[in-house]
């Protein structure tokens, strides 16, 4: 590997107390598809962030062609020709793909616009007119010309975050050749940031690994790693702390059979014969990437999602065709990934919040009494010491973790049969994520059957009896937490097969 | 370098709509006296007859609280649509549509007794409110179009169908061209007490209780707060978002037209162009400035009809009535800005 095109040294970016990035070497060669791989929050994002100039870092510099150079905003990154396609597509919905495309300054081909297209959309498979709007267009058609744009806005250097977490399974081996074709006639430099070893294995030439804001590993060539070594890398040392697990386990209280769910927007199929039982007393871990189906799943369970194929059974009840408030009576209680927007409603208070499984109990008639509702907050708040003390204060001015405590003890305080935590530490500090383990830890003792949807594999080793791992919709590999290996479970959460 | 910048603060005083309105009054007050003052006229000799000649008696209060009641229930109604979150621009429209119900009934049906009648006629009042909403609403709930826009342009159509009416088939052959509806008889006038205040104005208490209790205290009003803050909440809750906003329409249309029929049998006594002189736009202010709370909206209400009351005398010292206006809209342009300040706090940041 000769010279390098692009390095970044000890680069290092900081929010608050947390180190995004720590002192992180990076290098990119030239016509080359570098992977990038990482947990969620691994910095992956950040580093690419700063190499667009959406961040400034506040230590170390970058080199462009073995000159320095200061990325202050996007506008200079786009000079410098790196762009970067977002997950969340950047483009003009109700503008036509030749006014997209040719809408930066940094243009170069204005003039042979339609020469230009042609060759483009041959090399990416597309078969649209360049005067279609945008919003006609498929997810996949608008990823292939969110790339193309930056090929038309001359960027030598491609940042791609997540491009196939959008993309059906042709689609994907379709832009891995597309790229390929790009890097090899172009000079296209590109990066591809993944969770998915398959997809490492199969896009790229060189790899680097990131973890805590580290760069573990850098400039390994692709072809000579095993997915054990990258996994390992990945996922480091997790600390396996681990609570008594020899509680009493009875009856099934919750049977999900066969579930099969096609998103109606996008047509790709998010789940695939799932089937699962968890029995009163056991902790079930569902470990995966986020969007590999959890919360499509976690929403046919509770009843937000009622179009699927399967049957969902709860207390010997099927209630496959019954709507949200049916399984609740049924005692379901489901704490959902998405804390403020879901779980609790912005702009609306604190007690308005806090009634929201229970309300239709505490009402009389057309009446919602006063008393009874600020008694139960404020049996809430005493039980699972939340600290509230403003009843009519808007939700958002509670913490994160007084946030997610209110949820959980709203959800938990009638002693539900079938819990459905999703996420449920996720973004909290240390002693919330011990308030919430303990909350769901006696709530299994009580006799709760609980599944549990979780990226942390220490949280998910330490709770539960038995974990499943969802890839791609599926179920890929089941596991018992005691004898489990956790590196396996890593391979099968990574898309690795055998 | 040193930024500022804007956060949101906590806990704000509970009091704080209350104290931004008497700041935004007092800003209004001053803005108008600049004005008067220009014109050579004094600020303190104009506000005291405003004063005098809008609540100085039994009668000009009566007035003052007549012209209020289709405020206050127009104000209701967009308070109500607000619990969801949505905003209700047409009441004018609603209000001339309450109007138009009534008239339709009283020239197609005839009850014996009187007291019913009224009651049926401000039953159809209600209902032409609410269905001139209709079309906003199943265009908000079925394919999402914006209610601000919608509820508009309702206006503007049943403007013109009013127009349509007194010029066409309503006309009156007795009211010398000029294009109004036949007067509705006598036997369906509200009646009044201490002379001249409307039982419109009881019926309006009685509506501000009723909406404060369906607000505030009641199960639907908590399923609207709920599909309000978040539609994913609601749906996550059990609650049908989608339908907590349509009944919310339709009920908050309902109060407007209540109000256009109330105006047309206490005050009109036919259907014209003059129905409302803007009552769905100024209602519009009243709730607003009040941060939709039905009780405030009673009490600014019953302020800004007495302002107007108050700027229809002054023209007789040669002031202009639109000083009333001004006041108005001052008001609620002052108290926004102030409780902009009881919502936010402005820090000083260092860089980064």
């Amino acid at each position: 590997m000769s010279n390098k095109f692009l390095e970044t040294r000890n680069v290092t970016k900081t929010f608050g107390k947390i180190k995004a990035l720590d002192d992180v070497n990076f290098n990119l060669y030239k016509g080359k598809i570098h992977g990038l791989l990482g947990e969620n929050g691994a910095g992956k994002s950040s580093l690419m962030n700063v190499l667009s100039g959406i961040y400034q870092p506040e230590k170390g510099s970058i080199y462009l062609d073995g000159q320095k150079q200061k990325i202050l905003s996007p506008d200079i990154a786009s000079q410098l020709g790196i762009g970067m396609v977002h997950q969340e597509f950047r483009l003009v919905e109700s503008f036509s793909i030749k006014d997209n495309l040719t809408l930066s300054k940094s243009n170069i081909y204005k003039d042979n616009f339609l020469k230009s297209f042609k060759k483009y959309s041959e090399i990416f498979a597309l078969n649209v007119n360049e005067n279609e709007i945008i919003s006609d267009l498929s997810v996949g058609e608008k990823q292939k010309i969110e790339i193309m744009k930056l090929i038309f806005n001359d960027s030598n250097i491609m940042l791609l975050d997540e491009p196939t977490a959008v993309l059906t399974p042709q689609e994907t081996s379709q832009l891995k050749n597309s790229l390929v074709t790009l890097a090899q006639e172009d000079m296209k430099t590109i990066v591809l940031i993944t969770h998915k070893l398959k997809e490492i294995k199969e896009f790229t030439e060189i790899v680097s690994v990131m973890k805590n804001g580290k760069m573990v590993a850098k400039d390994l060539p692709t072809k000579d790693v095993t997915d054990n070594q990258l996994i390992e890398l990945m996922m480091g040392t997790v600390k396996t702390s681990t609570v008594d697990k020899d509680n009493k386990i009875g009856q099934i209280k919750l049977n999900v059979e066969n579930i099969n769910f096609i998103d109606e927007v996008s047509n790709i199929k998010k789940l695939e014969e799932i089937n699962f039982q968890v029995k009163s007393g056991e902790i079930l871990g569902l470990a995966g990437v986020s969007g590999n189906g959890q919360v499509e799943l976690a929403n046919i369970i509770s009843g937000i999602e009622k179009i699927f194929e399967g049957k969902i059974i709860i207390n010997n009840k099927d209630v496959s065709n019954k709507g949200v408030r049916s399984r609740k009576k049924l005692n379901l209680s489901y704490i959902p990934e998405n804390r403020l927007g879901v779980g609790l409603a912005p702009g609306v208070s604190v007690i308005d919040n806090s009634i929201v499984r229970d309300y239709f109990h505490t009402k009389l008639g057309p009446h919602l009494s006063k008393n009874k509702t600020s008694n139960f907050l404020e049996s809430l708040i005493k039980q699972f010491s939340i600290k509230a003390p403003n009843p009519k204060a808007e939700i958002s001015t509670l913490s994160g973790g007084n946030m997610q405590k209110l949820l959980m003890g709203r959800e938990l305080v009638g002693d539900p049969d079938v819990i459905i935590a999703s996420q449920p530490t996720r973004g909290l500090d240390v002693n919330a994520v011990d308030a919430i383990h303990n909350l769901l830890i006696d709530q299994r003792n009580k006799g709760s059957a609980i599944f549990l949807i979780s990226e942390d594999l220490d949280e998910l080793f330490k709770l539960s009896h038995r974990l499943l791992v969802i890839f791609e919709g599926k179920i890929v590999k089941s596991f018992n937490t005691t004898d489990a290996n956790i590196n396996d479970v890593g391979l099968a959460m990574a898309g690795a097969s055998e | 370098m040193n930024k500022y910048t804007l956060s949101k603060r906590q806990v704000v005083n509970e009091l704080s709509t209350f104290y931004s309105f008497l700041a935004g009054f007092l800003i209004a007050l001053i803005i108008g006296s600049v004005i008067l003052l220009i014109q050579d006229k004094s600020p303190i000799d104009t506000f005291s007859l405003m004063f005098k000649l809008s609540i100085g008696s039994v009668n000009s209060l009566s007035s003052s609280l007549n012209k209020a009641t289709p405020l206050i229930l127009a104000g209701l109604g967009i308070a109500i649509i607000n619990t969801v979150k949505l905003w209700n621009i047409g009441a004018e429209g609603q209000i001339f549509m309450g109007a138009i119900g009534v008239n339709l009934i009283y020239i197609n049906f005839q009850l014996t007794s009187s007291t019913s009648f009224i009651f049926l006629l401000l039953v159809s009042a209600f209902v032409g409110g609410a269905v001139c909403i209709l079309i906003p609403a199943i265009a908000k709930v079925l394919f999402g179009v914006n209610e601000i826009i919608t509820t508009l342009l309702t206006n503007y159509i049943v403007i013109g169908l009013t127009i349509y009416l007194v010029n066409g088939p309503w006309k009156d052959p007795g009211s010398l061209n000029f294009p109004a509806a036949a007067y509705v008889g006598k036997e369906v006038y509200l009646p009044t007490i201490f002379g001249k205040l409307s039982y419109g104005f009881l019926i309006c208490i009685l509506f501000t209780a009723f909406a404060h209790y369906l607000k505030n205290s009641s199960v639907f009003g908590y399923e609207m707060r709920i599909a309000g803050g978040s539609e994913m909440t609601a749906i996550y809750a059990g609650i049908n978002a989608k339908q907590k906003a349509f009944l919310a329409m339709l009920i908050g249309g309902g109060f407007a037209g209540l109000a256009g029929g109330i105006e047309l049998l206490s005050q009109t006594h036919r259907v014209s162009t003059g129905i409302s002189q803007g009552f769905g736009y100024t209602a519009i202010i009243v709730a607003a400035i009040t941060g939709m709370r039905p009780i405030g909206i009673f009490l600014v209400g019953s302020l800004f009809g007495a302002l107007s009351i108050g700027g229809s005398v002054i023209q007789t010292i040669g002031v202009s009535t639109y000083i009333a206006d001004i006041i108005q809209a001052s008001t609620l342009f002052g108290a926004l800005v102030i409780q902009f300040f009881f919502n936010y706090q402005l820090k000083r940041a260092d860089d980064g």
